[in-house]
């Protein structure tokens, strides 16, 4: 959606190349945040995750394990603590997680999570997560 | 190639090296390196199959506190993990023809 938006903005804007500074124009404040906001050239896919989708995602896959509750799942949730999981499941959900968002967890880096916030804080500081 | 002809190549492949009792770590690095290599698979059933094997058997072997059974039980699941790994290769040979029903009903 947002490749067909691309050369939709570049039809519209015809910026001459002299003008272009790095200091902010104070005369065209809608057209530089516009820019900052979205990376026309960027090679790497427009779909960046929010903080919010990460969050809901990562809830989503710990409440769908079948030994979970899913009541007692909120963003703060330790698993062996308050979900009464054991090593095992941690790994299994680790595992979820990394196909949800597409990823592959180094191990060491994977026996570190043991709770929803780290793994929401691990994911979003992913560049790869999806 | 099909689940009872590698139930037999397990059952056959015997542990010749004995292995020193494993560390936690070690154990969980093996049960990830099981299951990242279900995933691997593109027959459903093979996949599920072998992420609830391998779940179901560290959950039996989970009490075991002597050194020389865990040291048998880790190689074991190291022998486990080599054919699967051979049989992700020889699986990928053959796609499957029609994609099963569980993966694409999105529930």
């Amino acid at each position: 959606m947002a490749a067909a938006l691309r050369p939709a903005i570049l039809r519209h804007l015809r910026i001459p190349a002299q003008a272009q500074s790095l200091t902010v124009d104070p005369s065209a404040p809608i057209l530089s945040s516009f820019m900052n906001r979205i990376r026309s050239m960027s090679s790497h896919g427009d779909e960046h995750l929010t903080h919010e989708e990460v969050v809901d995602r990562v809830i989503d896959v710990v409440k769908s394990y079948p030994k979970v509750d899913p009541s007692k799942v909120t963003p703060q949730v330790h698993f062996q603590k308050d979900l009464g999981l054991d090593s095992l499941d941690t790994v299994e959900i680790v595992m979820a997680l990394e196909e949800e968002f597409k990823l592959e967890i180094p191990d060491k880096e994977a026996d570190k999570i043991d709770s929803c916030p780290l793994a929401i804080e691990y994911i979003s500081n992913h560049p790869m997560a999806a | 190639m099909d689940r009872a002809s590698v139930l037999s190549s397990m059952a056959s492949a015997a542990a010749t090296a004995v292995a020193a009792s494993p560390s936690r770590a070690e154990a969980l690095s093996l049960l990830r390196s099981l299951l990242r290599t279900a995933s691997k698979f593109n027959d459903y059933n093979v996949r599920e199959y072998i992420k609830r094997r391998s779940l179901d058997a560290f959950r039996e072997n989970k009490s075991l506190s002597d050194p020389s059974s865990l040291a048998s039980a880790f190689s074991d699941g190291k022998a486990q993990l080599e054919v699967a790994k051979r049989q992700e290769v020889v699986y990928s040979l053959y796609a499957p023809k029609v994609k099963s029903i569980m993966e694409i009903k999105k529930l």
